[in-house]
């Protein structure tokens, strides 16, 4: 699970900004007319997001033990300074 | 030996058209709308005696508010306690989806592109107005990270930008690719169990028993990790960075 | 956006070809004729899902935590409240016992003065009475022997007179006498 969980979890973050980098490209191209160009640039771009993303992944914001085992959390809510009622969310996101 | 792929294939129960858009109640949306009452009745059902000592069943209902609950504590802070109850939603729309999916002849919705998608698209869309809602302009330093020389800023920004963009496809990607691998992977291995007959049917047979088990973890290791990947960009999006 | 998603059904393809078995043309989840229909309902269910959750369910469970806590709370509270009863019941006890205890010791030692001072008084008396009463036998048997004395002073003159008589047959003066025997006397006592 591990190794398989890791590979595919970077290769999920490196596609998905490839794919944003190609989109962006593409769509550039089309409307200036300028083929291949920005397809090019933003394939590069893309890439460095992507390598960003994995190393962001990897070097955590709780990224890295999210793949790994869920960790629950060890605080009991009720050990919270304030309450978590949960009707309280007015708005949503 | 049945196509793999039968199983994730959408058939309309009730058609249903608002001028050229098809809005069809189709088995995708019946298992969805399975999902909301499975997750209601579990929930409504644990909590129907309020019990102080409670039983089995209470007991899991309130596990799995405390685990979002200290979720969104963890990784988002005291500001996240109004999202609290769309995270939770999201939590448990998710893995019921996912668990229910893994029920014999039923239809998994979390293994199609456009639903995890849409999801992973509301989630981001909604992060980043909460972001811009807060911060107005600010937020936009976001993509300038602190400590880099200006020169490299015509580079980094869109990288950055980039990387802001590309969460909703990794976010979507990641579960959809996890729960069809898995359906498809078993469905494989138990189109050879009949071919294969007594002598040779127990093999894939028991892999699709080991299987069912590892699927049982990653639905719920998925749903945990597009809900935690929701809160940790809700902190972004509140605290920038 | 409709290319972005052709693009992203693109990435599909080649991410799914690894499972092998499918053709990927005619892979379901690329099929667009559905897609309004799953985000329409997706969106409706998850809405009732959110409202019911937001609206009934989540507060009955924050509010059986709360109150559970409430009660923990209380009973913890309760307890250390009893307990803390207890200790001043001990305490209470411990010092009784040991104010007792004071008050015992303060009549046995107070007892115990008085008799030794009654047994002081009683041996004072004692020995006075049986000092007083040597004294006066001593003053009887001195004055018995002054007794003694005196007549055998003056046996002892009658004697010596008696005998000088009769050994030479003439009054002797008893004057004489009389100092002859004091002085014998002096001599021997």
């Amino acid at each position: 699970m591990s190794g398989f969980g890791v590979a595919f979890r970077i290769g999920v973050e490196l596609v998905a900004a490839l794919v944003v980098g190609v989109g962006a490209g593409l769509l550039l191209d089309r409307w200036l007319g300028t083929t291949p160009w920005f397809l090019i640039v933003f394939f590069f771009l893309g890439a460095a997001a992507g390598v960003l993303n994995v190393y962001r992944a990897a070097s955590g914001i709780g990224l890295a033990e999210a793949e790994g085992a869920p960790a629950p959390s060890d605080g009991e809510p009720e050990e919270q300074d304030d309450d978590w009622p949960g009707g309280t969310g007015s708005d949503r996101p | 030996m049945a196509n793999p792929l039968h199983q994730f294939e959408i058939q309309v129960v009730a058609p249903i058209h608002f001028g050229d858009v098809n809005a069809s109640l189709t088995n995708s949306g019946v298992f969805m709308l399975i999902t909301v009452a499975a997750v209601t009745l579990f929930l409504m059902f644990g909590m129907r005696n309020r019990r102080l000592v409670p039983g089995r069943w209470q007991s899991m209902a309130e596990l799995s508010y405390e685990f979002i609950a200290g979720m969104v504590r963890d990784n988002v802070g005291n500001e996240g306690r109004r999202y609290f109850p769309f995270i939770f939603s999201l939590f448990m729309f998710i893995l019921f989806g996912n668990l229910i999916g893994l029920v014999p002849y039923s239809f998994t919705f979390t293994s199609h592109i456009i639903v995890t998608f849409a999801m992973a698209m509301f989630v981001f869309l909604g992060v980043t107005v909460i972001g811009i809602v807060r911060h107005r302009l600010k937020f936009f330093s976001y993509f300038l990270p602190k400590g880099v020389p200006l020169v490299m800023a015509p580079l980094l920004i869109p990288i950055e930008i980039m990387s802001y963009l590309s969460r909703p496809i990794s976010l979507s990607i990641r579960l959809f690719a996890n729960m069809m691998a898995g359906h498809t992977m078993m469905k494989v291995f138990a189109g050879f169990v009949v071919p294969l007959g007594i002598l040779g049917g127990w093999a894939p047979l028991s892999i699709d028993v080991a299987l069912t088990a590892f699927e049982f973890l990653v639905a719920f290791l998925q749903a945990y990790v597009f809900t935690i990947l929701t809160c940790i960009y809700l902190h972004d999006a509140i605290h920038l960075h | 956006m409709r290319g972005f998603i052709r693009l992203l059904g693109g990435l599909t393809l080649t991410a799914t070809a690894g499972t092998g078995a499918a053709s990927a043309a005619t892979l379901p989840q690329l099929d667009r004729e559905f897609y309004a229909s799953q985000v329409i309902w997706l969106a409706i269910s998850f809405l009732i899902l959110y409202v019911i959750l937001w609206r009934f369910v989540l507060p009955r469970i924050s509010h059986i935590l709360e109150e559970r806590q409430d009660r923990i709370e209380g009973n913890l509270e309760r307890a250390e409240t009893i307990r803390r009863e207890a200790q001043a019941t001990a305490e209470a006890y411990e010092k009784a016992v040991a104010e007792s205890r004071a008050a015992a010791q303060a009549v046995i030692a107070k007892a115990r003065d008085r008799m030794t001072a009654e047994a002081a008084a009683h041996h004072a008396k004692l020995g006075q009475r049986l000092a007083a009463e040597i004294a006066e036998a001593e003053g009887r048997i001195q004055e018995a022997k002054n007794e003694a004395m005196a007549h055998l002073r003056d046996v002892a003159v009658e004697v010596a007179s008696s005998a000088a008589e009769r050994l030479a047959g003439e009054r002797v003066d008893p004057r004489a006498v009389g100092k002859v025997v004091d002085r014998v006397l002096k001599e021997r006592s």
